[in-house]
């Protein structure tokens, strides 16, 4: 091959089109928000009570909380660490994360009781995700009356949320949902969100990464992004102002069920109405100088990078400090060509103890860890206002409500901790607690991001403080 | 039936059985753990004495609670199980001691109705009821226990329904003329009951109002045209520039080349050109460079040169001054890199050129799409103004909101309009096109609102007025908004009195297409094939017991391939060579079977078209499980072993007797939908029939089901066929009752592989597809089990496809009250022999189609009313 300027030009053309690049050097391509921003009791003056310091660091840095599901279990030996508290050795399964071993606290002893069959039989899969954030049991409906509990997300959103632009984001992976019933009985709805705005009410998560970036920073190329945003600003001031007249009168019209349809409506022109509002507050958001992503690419691993690519950039740009990511729906049935395995992910975790099967399903698992050892690599490597790393100011969770996927249970649950919560957390351990609801950990963590008021979640019988 | 007289008549039973064998005695009034003791008639009379000696009991002697001829009935054919003691299922239908009790458990009669018609209950080899009883126990389930009043049941209450994806789409193209890309911006809908316009789970978020705020900007920045008048506009294909020997979309960066196009300008003026061009190179890098020269009248008026750029597309704007008459257009394409530095290739496409001309107004025609919201020039006094904006906003919102608009909601409109026109630099047609985007983003639009009419309102269950009706057949039939016609019919109160004949023109109707799309693709499912992912190689190694060499194969194919080039010994890189060179060969000898994108395509055409063929024709739906024709391509025919249909295009073939297919559950997109990855499923296919066919789903498995590892133990000299570890697995009491209904409906389909293919052998061994359903009926293989569907089981069939159907029409889940109404559309399917209209015109004659609950009654009744849903 030749090697003219020409080519060489073209190869770099080339290389910075591939998305895996998408974010190489985006540290120097945001412009941050300057720490003072952050600083208590300076930009949020109008805080009723400046000690209690939302969602912030001790440095005075935004302090992030995410959530990374990934389905169908793990195969357990694989999974678990050898060793002990600071003594320990990764798993199999959990090799990738060597470079940031030290970020990492392996949970030992999470259980959901609520996703057991318990009296509902079948449907560990949508039991799974559904219990994963909330707690609760959630009931066995097809349809009409689908009832979970409010996530640990939402319920921090509820009280972080005002800090910033947005008050949490919903990713996930599985852009087609299956039509009919889902798990045994269960509404599709249980498996294909992680986040429960209401027990009646999931955020649907967005597939799409290109609407996403729309939607944090503006349509357009950099540059043309801000315009663009403040112009949707006012149009949809004018549209909330004639909807809500609508509502308004069309409620009077409606009997109780219709109402309370209505009102999913009612409070989604607020919300929208309160982020104007927020907006304004906040001013100019970033503009990224990185070309928006296209739309959902082909390939699987190269989907998952850019969706993680984005709660990076959302928590770099502080445009939200929590984001959910379903990698995809619980139960997902899907094959990895990428690493040779043609049958699908569920399916072989119903593994009759057949050690090609198992085999197969390790190293999935593996793939999936992979992922997550890129996002938490680049997390590390983006500095944030304070001069720590983002993954320092951040608290990750990675782990699916399934234990083991062959027998669906759902106690002692692959979860760790990644992030140190900016010095809040203790990680660079395996930390084994014997057996405690998933939940209590799930409120340690929302005391951390600010919300101590909270002390029950579903199942919950206390508040794990020592992670 | 007065409470008085049936105590007397229970007394009256109960005194005459007391002496009679002991499956009549009593036992209702004992306590549990004395009915489990081991009857006789000795028992009977020790019970009997036991009873005498309870005083309480002879104070108030206990009701029977079933009239006389029903309480027959179950003591004949229900008891053995359910009554006397024994209580299988922990169901015993002797327990009661009022019609309050039994009105508690409504669930449990209507399980019991289920089951009887079904024909599960009683079990085979047992005494069943004949017609006539089932028909009494039906009567009196009906209308004592679920209280049905058969002249006018319960409506029921559909809750307010948003837009789906696929009614947004539609409501937007037919409303104004743009399509909007659904899949892309809007998020998946969930789903309820099976199909996705369930008013209850259809939910709305902050982010999906949000999504659909910037769908009504993108949609009339789009749709509406801004100004009156635009230049005539001509655009010429790509395919309209000849040249010697090469082809305008495919241009060679080595190759010179031109080509030609003449075009005629009607008038003098100035033109506009827009140039199309895009380059087509592959992923990898090509060094080629070209120039591109476009001339017009031999003049050179525009150059670009162009390089390596992946795919992209290119446009460029020109003007011209010309005359009225010819003027002869090129593309020139001169090389710039020699052909030997060619790496791969690179190509110039003249896409298209548009030319716009002439710029002077007085030449200009009507946008594209004007008529659809405007019919003349705005007028130029402010107050006509606003009156010619009122009107225009009038006629849009209606259309919109589907019914007539209030006052103040055009009041409101008109002054968005008349703030943005007013302002410098916009148009009337701005203003217009800006009030049109909250109307798009109002719950009215988005919600599909409906009100009874006015007349009716003091009624229980009122009818719902024609604009709501016309909505209702609109989104039923079509997945979209009334058209003209419906909604001039609803706006002069005629669509009641016109309604089959509107039904008739509907289904005839391009539109009906939706039905079958939206409805097919998820009763059948077949929306999921696209998402299926079937390993082709090893299902077809499995038919031929070839599945453990291929994946030893696959190991050590993996293994040496992972061992670095360098490092392998001569040996290995033999063996690796030898693996490549087999494989190859293989390939060469087997047939290639590949699920691809137009094999999935022509089976999701298949199972449509033998819908919409039953549908449109009006042919019996029985047609759907037995045909002796089907639909095909050359593809999909050679999948299934089918000669002489040559060519893509889908057509009706007819199918010998002798053949497998013929009915939908035999056609490639049921087979892989209900297939494993790598190997067929006789479980999900069984279930499938039972939930899709014959409408009598089992209970979900139990917790803990014993992993069917334990039932392929057993085989150590060689690996089992399905039927073979099903049969084990079956032969657990736990798993046995529901296996017993599901596996042999799945195994008579194992001649059909994963792919929807005709095999002989699984797993080697030769298929046995016989068995016998748990309604007792034997066969040889799946064409017998068709043929017993639509006899014996004709009625199952037309009771699950209504259910489905009015499911999906309503918009909500059946409720026991439902009953009513299903059972009259069955009787009418079968009085017109299965014919397709007598379930469509059923259910849209259904009362719950037509009414609804009152306001008010419907606020009392969700208090109340258990939730009993149909499983």
């Amino acid at each position: 091959m030749s090697s003219s300027p020409i080519d060489k030009l073209a190869r770099e053309r080339f290389a910075a089109l591939t998305r895996r690049q998408f974010l190489r050097g985006l540290g120097a391509c945001v412009a941050l928000p300057a720490l003072e921003t952050f600083l208590p009791g300076k930009a949020f003056a109008s805080e009723p009570d400046p000690g209690l310091r939302l969602a912030t660091t001790s440095t005075g840095a935004p302090l992030r909380f995410g959530v990374v599901y990934f389905p169908n279990g793990a195969i357990q030996p694989s999974w678990w660490p050898k060793g002990d508290k600071t003594e320990f050795e990764l798993g199999q399964t959990m090799l990738p994360l060597e470079n940031v071993k030290h970020s990492l606290q392996i949970l030992e002893g999470m259980d959901h009781v609520n996703a057991t069959p318990g009296p509902d039989g079948a449907g560990d899969h949508a039991r799974a995700s559904g219990t994963f954030l909330t707690g609760v049991r959630v009931k066995k409906t097809a349809g009409a009356d689908i009832h979970a509990g409010i996530s640990i997300d939402q319920v921090i959103a509820s009280k972080v949320g005002h800090l910033t632009r947005f008050p949490s984001l919903e990713l996930t992976c599985d852009a087609v949902r299956k039509s009919g019933n889902c798990d045994s009985g269960y509404s599709c709805a249980y498996q294909y969100n992680l986040s429960w705005r209401s027990p009646t009410t999931p955020v649907a998560p967005e597939p799409n990464p290109r609407l996403l970036f729309e939607r944090l920073f503006g349509a357009g190329n950099h540059g043309e992004r801000l315009e663009s945003l403040r112009r949707r600003q006012l149009e949809q001031r004018s549209i909330l102002d004639f909807v809500l007249d609508e509502a308004h009168s069309l409620e009077r019209q409606l009997t109780y069920r219709d109402k309370q349809k209505l009102d999913e409506y009612l409070v989604s022109v607020r919300e929208i109405e309160e982020r104007i509002q927020k907006a304004e507050h906040f001013g100019n958001p970033a503009d990224p100088a990185i070309p928006t992503p296209d739309g959902i690419p082909a390939g699987f691993e190269e989907y998952v990078q850019i969706m993680f690519d984005m709660m990076v950039v959302g928590f770099q740009t502080d445009s939200t400090r929590i984001a959910t990511f379903l990698l995809a729906n619980e139960g997902s049935n899907r094959p990895f060509p990428e690493i040779g395995i043609a049958e699908g992910h569920h399916s072989l975790t119903h593994h009759m103890n057949k050690q090609d099967m198992i085999d197969k399903v390790a190293q999935i698992d593996v793939w999936y860890v992979k992922q997550l050892a890129r996002f938490l690599e680049k997390m590390e490597q983006v500095t944030d206002v304070d001069g720590h790393s983002l993954l320092h100011n951040s608290m990750i969770i990675y782990g699916s409500g399934n234990a083991d996927g062959n027998r669906h249970t759902h106690t002692n649950l692959p979860v760790l901790l990644a992030g140190s919560g900016g010095g809040a957390l203790t990680p660079g351990r395996f930390a084994k607690f014997g057996s405690v609801p998933m939940s209590n950990m799930l409120l340690g963590l929302a005391a951390r991001m600010g919300a101590r008021d909270v002390d029950r979640l579903g199942d919950s019988t206390g508040r794990l403080d020592a992670i | 039936m007065p409470a008085r007289a049936d105590q007397r008549i229970a007394s009256a039973t109960r005194l005459r059985t007391c002496f009679a064998p002991w499956r009549s005695s009593p036992g209702s009034f004992l306590p549990q753990s004395q009915r489990r003791a081991d009857f006789g008639l000795a028992a009977a009379i020790i019970l009997l004495t036991v009873r005498l000696s309870l005083p309480i009991r002879a104070e108030s002697p206990p009701p029977s609670s079933y009239p006389p001829n029903v309480q027959k009935i179950l003591t004949t054919y229900c008891y053995d199980c359910h009554g006397d003691g024994m209580d299988k299922g922990k169901v015993a239908l002797d327990e009661f001691n009022s019609h309050a009790e039994m009105l508690a458990r409504q669930d449990l009669f209507f399980n019991a109705l289920k089951n009887v018609r079904a024909g599960i209950m009683p079990p085979d080899k047992k005494p069943r009821p004949a017609a006539e009883d089932q028909q009494v126990l039906a009567d009196w389930i009906k209308k004592d226990i679920l209280q049905i009043d058969p002249q006018n049941p319960d409506p029921g209450k559909v809750t307010i329904r948003r837009l789906n994806r696929v009614e947004y789409r539609n409501t937007i193209r037919d409303l104004t003329g743009f399509d909007f890309k659904v899949e892309e911006e809007l998020p998946p809908d969930d789903t309820g009951y099976g199909f996705d316009t369930i008013g209850d789970v259809l939910t709305l978020s902050p982010m999906l109002l949000e999504k659909y705020m910037r769908a009504a900007e993108t949609i009339t920045r789009e749709a509406v045209p801004r100004i009156t008048r635009v230049p005539p506009e001509q655009i010429i294909p790509g395919t309209g520039f000849q040249g010697a020997s090469c082809d305008a979309q495919r241009l060679s960066f080595y190759q010179p080349a031109n080509v030609n196009h003449l075009f005629k300008a009607a008038d003098a003026g100035k033109y506009q050109l827009k140039l199309e061009l895009e380059v087509l190179g592959q992923f990898e890098f090509d060094p080629g460079k070209c120039r591109a020269i476009f001339k017009a009248d031999g003049r050179e008026i525009w150059t670009n040169e162009f390089g390596w750029q992946n795919g992209k597309k290119f446009t460029f704007d020109l003007s011209q001054n010309w005359q009225a008459g010819d003027h002869p257009l090129s593309l020139e394409v001169q090389p710039l890199l020699s052909s030997d530095k060619k790496q791969n290739s690179l190509d110039l496409r003249l896409r298209q050129v548009v030319i716009r001309g002439p710029l002077d107004n007085a030449h200009g025609t009507r946008p594209r799409n004007f008529d659809r919201y405007f019919w003349k020039d705005p007028p130029q006094s402010s107050q006509e103004r606003r009156q010619y904006a009122r009107e225009v906003l009038t006629r849009f919102a209606t259309k919109a909101y589907r019914r007539p608009v209030e006052e103040r909601t055009i009041g409101r409109l008109v002054a968005i309009a008349e703030g943005v026109y007013k302002s410098p630099a916009k148009s009337f047609e701005d203003g217009i096109a800006e009030a049109m985007i909250p109307l798009l983003a109002s719950p009215r639009f988005l919600f599909r609102v409906e009100q009874t009419e006015p007349a009716g309102s003091h009624e229980k269950y009122p009818a719902l007025d024609e604009y709501a009706l016309a909505s209702r057949l609109a989104y039923f039939l079509w997945s979209t908004m009334p058209d003209e016609e419906l909604f001039g019919l609803a706006s002069r109160h005629e669509l009641r009195k016109n309604l089959d004949q509107q039904v008739r023109r509907m289904i005839a109707d391009r539109r009906s297409q939706a039905l079958i799309d939206n409805f097919v693709g998820q009763w059948l499912q077949v929306r999921d094939l696209e998402g299926i992912n079937i390993d082709e190689r090893v299902v077809l190694a499995r038919d031929r017991g070839e599945e453990r060499e291929l994946e030893q194969r696959f190991h050590r194919f993996r293994e040496l391939q992972a061992i670095p080039k360098e490092k392998r010994t001569p040996e290995q890189q033999q063996e690796l060579q030898r693996m490549i060179d087999e494989r190859r060969k293989r390939k060469q000898n087997q047939q290639n079977v590949e699920l691809d994108e137009g094999l999935r395509r022509a089976m999701r055409a298949e199972t449509e078209m033998c819908f919409g063929y039953v549908l449109r024709e009006d042919r019996s739906v029985l047609e759907l499980v037995s045909a002796d024709y089907t639909f095909l391509n050359e593809k999909l025919a050679a999948h299934y072993g089918i000669t002489n249909v040559m060519g893509n295009e889908m057509r009706q073939v007819s199918l010998p007797p002798e053949s497998p297919r013929g009915g939908i559950l035999t056609d490639g997109s049921v087979l892989v939908v209900t297939s494993n990855p790598t190997r067929t499923s006789p479980v999900k296919r069984g279930l499938f029939i039972l939930d899709n066919v014959l409408g009598i789903p089992p209970p979900p498995p139990p917790a803990n089901v014993p992993p069917l590892e334990d039932s392929e133990k057993g085989f150590t000299d060689h690996q089992p066929t399905l039927r073979e570890t099903l049969e084990i697995h079956r032969g657990k009491p736990l798993c046995n009752s529901c296996h017993n209904r599901m596996d042999p409906l799945g195994l008579s389909l194992e001649n059909f592989n994963a792919l929807g293919m005709w095999r002989e052998r699984e797993r080697g061994v030769d298929i046995d597809a016989g068995g016998k359903l748990i309604t007792g009926e034997s066969f040889q293989d799946f064409r017998e089990v068709k043929q017993t569907i639509v006899t014996r089981h004709r009625l199952d069939f037309y009771r699950c496809l209504t259910e489905k159907l009015l499911t999906y029409a309503l918009g909500r889940g059946l409720e026991y009250y439902d009953v009513e109404t299903v059972d009259r559309i069955v009787q009418a399917i079968d009085k017109e022999n299965g014919r397709f209209s007598a379930l469509i015109d059923g259910v849209i004659h259904s009362g719950p189609f037509q009414k609804t609950r009152s306001s008010s009654v419907s606020l009392a009744n969700n208090a109340s009313a258990p939730a009993v849903l149909i499983k």
